[in-house]
């Protein structure tokens, strides 16, 4: 459902310390499947995320989306758009909707609750607050931690705060899910137990995209594809048959 | 359902979740700021209410008041001026008042002396103001003994105590008849305090008192819209203790804004970051420091005046009090007709409110337009 | 109940307050017409020129007929000290002395 052609990113162009994160890189993130990208540090790998994710422009090269509806956008199933020409407008509108992000730090709000950090990402969308409560609080059981829900995020601990995580990158029923290095502070049992709700996700139809250099998630019999980076480079690619 | 309102209260719940975050500073920051607009809400009423009365009732004062000068000091006027003085064209009557101010050693308070010129008193019989009744503690019927001008003892029969509405024009006021007024100063014959003149046109009064002026070159007449003006400027904020009140006011409200304005913590960009993370836009992020600002200040500005409204026509400015009263015994106890000025409380609306709302929004304006992606790399 | 919506019900309590004091405002001005008429018959009557607020001096207790010499009683450099003498600004002047 996303699909990148020939993607550059560099910074500081025209600087001295000028250097290129991402080069021509090309690559399918299939609909409803668990895609990798795996790669030591400085492979480039949260550049594109980001890009993947709509919250940087390529300096070259395109990128589309396929399937994704919002608000401004009538687009149905078939329709593609190309995401990398868009105006900002409609770039954050894209993505608010069709991307859920889970952080390496898991970037909570410190001081308030664990709830009212997953019902953060739908304050500004101007829906009602009972029918995202709704879904928080669905969520929430989901993942098992609705006892946490009035606790203050400052007291959970790893796991806990991961589930919090996770169900804030969901509140706004996004078509994708993107991670970035997700296990990065998880023990080998945390780390399992992530991996377990990523395929209930898949399962349930979500498009998921984690980067990561853990072996428990590229070496993880859900991923369909396991795309390999270094230097900004795609080194290789292997699917599941 | 999505809705303008629904995001404006959804944002305002972070906001406000944010200030209760840390709520003992939070809340001293709006006591504080609650405190200096009460206190310049109360000025402003009071002062305001008493103008609007001063005027309203002065409208009844003597057109035009005669006073002799001295060597540049108040003095006794010949009863005789007022011959030549009623002639002038315009001058309908001329009426000599007499009035002083006594001073009673026992109770220490200022009493003002006056002879009507309607003969409602008669020889030892006075009318007081309910200022004098209650700070002599007498009633109709009892006695007051005064001390005449050689130390001798008069006394005085109260026949009457003026109502308790007209306090604030006649609290000090003793009227008595002309030949007990005698008794105590010893005013010479054919000597009055200064001169009433009553004039059918009030547009020829500039003109009168310039004929006064000409006629009797060593008195000064006093018109009566500048006794109104009088009253006009009383309080004036140029003058010593307003000065204070509103430096100090100003200073508060600039304190208050400063924390604010001196720029974010790192927490609190770090705070922004992960909101722009989320799907938060720049608009959403401003609007989120404009609550955050505009909770705290509207609160306290609405909180301020209704307290201050209160206190000034409930409880007729007791805060003020020991600043009214100085070293007075007797202070006239009234409760004044309510008054609103509109103009001044819009002013302190926008000076309380606009500074600190823009205070909290101003700072976070750099980091609320950052890129997303960095919040993704940090 | 929500905190914002606390806030908001707790502003609209506030401004609804303000608003019922302007009537209170509009009102007392009515009712306070008698009592300002014979405080007015008073002043007319009696030949007054001054509200009666501050009695601590002569300055201050009839500020409209004051000279100019009249704090300065005790010595041409004196300071003031009387409390309300910092309150009331000395009478304003059309013109002098012609």
């Amino acid at each position: 459902m996303i699909e990148l052609k020939g993607v550059t990113k560099g910074f500081n162009a025209g600087r001295p310390n000028q250097f290129t994160a991402v080069d021509d890189v090309s690559l399918t993130v299939e609909a409803g499947r668990l895609t990798v990208l795996k790669g030591p540090s400085g492979s480039g790998k949260t550049t594109l995320l980001s890009l993947t994710g709509c919250m940087a422009r390529p300096t070259s090269g395109r990128i589309f989306l396929r399937g994704v509806r919002t608000l401004s956008m009538t687009g149905g199933e078939g329709d593609v758009f190309e995401v990398s020409s868009l105006p900002e407008r409609f770039l954050t509108e894209i993505r608010r909707t069709a991307f859920g992000f889970i952080f390496q730090h898991f970037s909570l709000v410190k001081g308030i609750t664990a709830i009212e950090n997953v019902m953060l990402p739908a304050y500004p969308t101007g829906e009602g607050h009972a029918s995202f409560k709704k879904r928080a609080d669905r969520l929430m059981d989901m993942f098992g931690i609705t006892r946490h829900a009035d606790a203050r995020v400052d007291w959970l601990s790893g796991g806990e705060l991961q589930r919090v995580a996770i169900a804030r990158a969901l509140i706004n029923n996004p078509t994708a899910v993107i991670a970035d290095e997700p296990t990065a502070h998880l023990d080998s049992r945390l780390s399992r137990e992530f991996m377990e709700i990523v395929g209930r996700l898949r399962d349930e139809g979500k498009t998921v995209l984690i980067a990561s250099h853990d072996p428990i998630v590229y070496d993880s019999p859900l991923a369909d594809t396991v795309v390999e980076m270094r230097d900004g480079r795609v080194t290789g690619t292997r699917k599941k048959s | 359902m999505k809705t303008p309102i629904n995001r404006h209260m959804n944002i305002l719940e972070f906001a406000l979740s944010s200030l209760l975050r840390r709520k003992a500073r939070n809340l001293s920051l709006l006591g504080v700021y609650t405190l200096v607009v009460f206190a310049i809400a109360s000025l402003i009423f009071f002062v305001h209410a008493l103008k609007r009365e001063a005027a309203l009732l002065l409208k009844d004062a003597p057109d035009i008041v005669v006073q002799k000068m001295v060597a540049g000091r108040h003095d006794l006027i010949p009863v005789g001026y007022g011959k030549a003085i009623g002639e002038i064209r315009g001058v309908s009557k001329v009426t000599p008042r007499l009035w002083g101010y006594y001073y009673d050693p026992v109770i220490g308070a200022n009493y003002t002396l006056l002879v009507p010129d309607d003969g409602r008193v008669t020889p030892d019989n006075i009318i007081i103001g309910s200022g004098v009744a209650r700070t002599q503690r007498v009633n109709a019927g009892d006695l007051i003994a005064f001390r005449t001008y050689n130390r001798l003892p008069l006394l005085l029969t109260v026949k009457d105590i003026l109502p308790s509405e007209s306090e604030i024009v006649a609290s000090d006021l003793v009227v008595m008849s002309a030949p007990d007024f005698k008794s105590m100063f010893n005013m010479p014959e054919g000597l009055a305090t200064d001169l009433a003149l009553t004039v059918a046109n009030p547009r020829e009064l500039s003109t009168i008192a310039a004929k006064v002026a000409e006629m009797y070159p060593d008195t000064r007449p006093i018109m009566k819209d500048e006794i109104l003006r009088t009253y006009d400027a009383i309080f004036d904020w140029r003058g010593g203790m307003m000065v204070v009140m509103l430096s100090v006011a100003a200073l508060s409200f600039i304190i208050v804004a400063w924390d604010k304005a001196t720029g974010l913590s790192a927490e609190e960009r770090r705070e922004i970051g992960i909101l722009k993370s989320i799907g938060w836009e720049t608009s959403d992020v401003l609007v989120l420091k404009f609550w955050e600002g505009a909770a705290v200040s509207l609160t306290a500005f609405l909180s301020g005046v209704a307290l201050a409204y209160v206190h000034i026509f409930f409880f007729s400015a007791t805060f003020f009090e020991h600043a009214l009263k100085g070293w007075s015994v007797l202070y006239p106890q009234f409760r004044l007709t309510p008054a609103i000025d509109a103009y001044q409380l819009s002013v302190l609306f926008f000076l309380s409110v606009m500074p600190y709302t823009a205070a909290t929004i101003l700072p976070a304006w750099l980091s609320a337009t950052a890129d997303p992606d960095s919040a993704m790399r940090s | 109940m929500r905190k914002s919506t606390v806030f908001v019900i707790f502003t609209a309590c506030n401004m609804a307050l303000i608003a019922v004091m302007a009537l209170y405002t509009l009102y007392s001005e009515m009712a306070a017409v008698p009592s300002r008429q014979r405080r007015a018959v008073m002043v007319k009557e009696l030949r007054l020129t001054d509200l009666c607020l501050f009695t601590e001096a002569r300055y201050t207790r009839n500020p409209a007929m004051a000279d100019l010499n009249a704090p300065f009683q005790d010595h041409p450099g004196a300071l003031e000290h009387f409390p309300s003498g910092s309150l009331v600004t000395p009478p304003r002047r059309e013109r002098e002395a012609q």
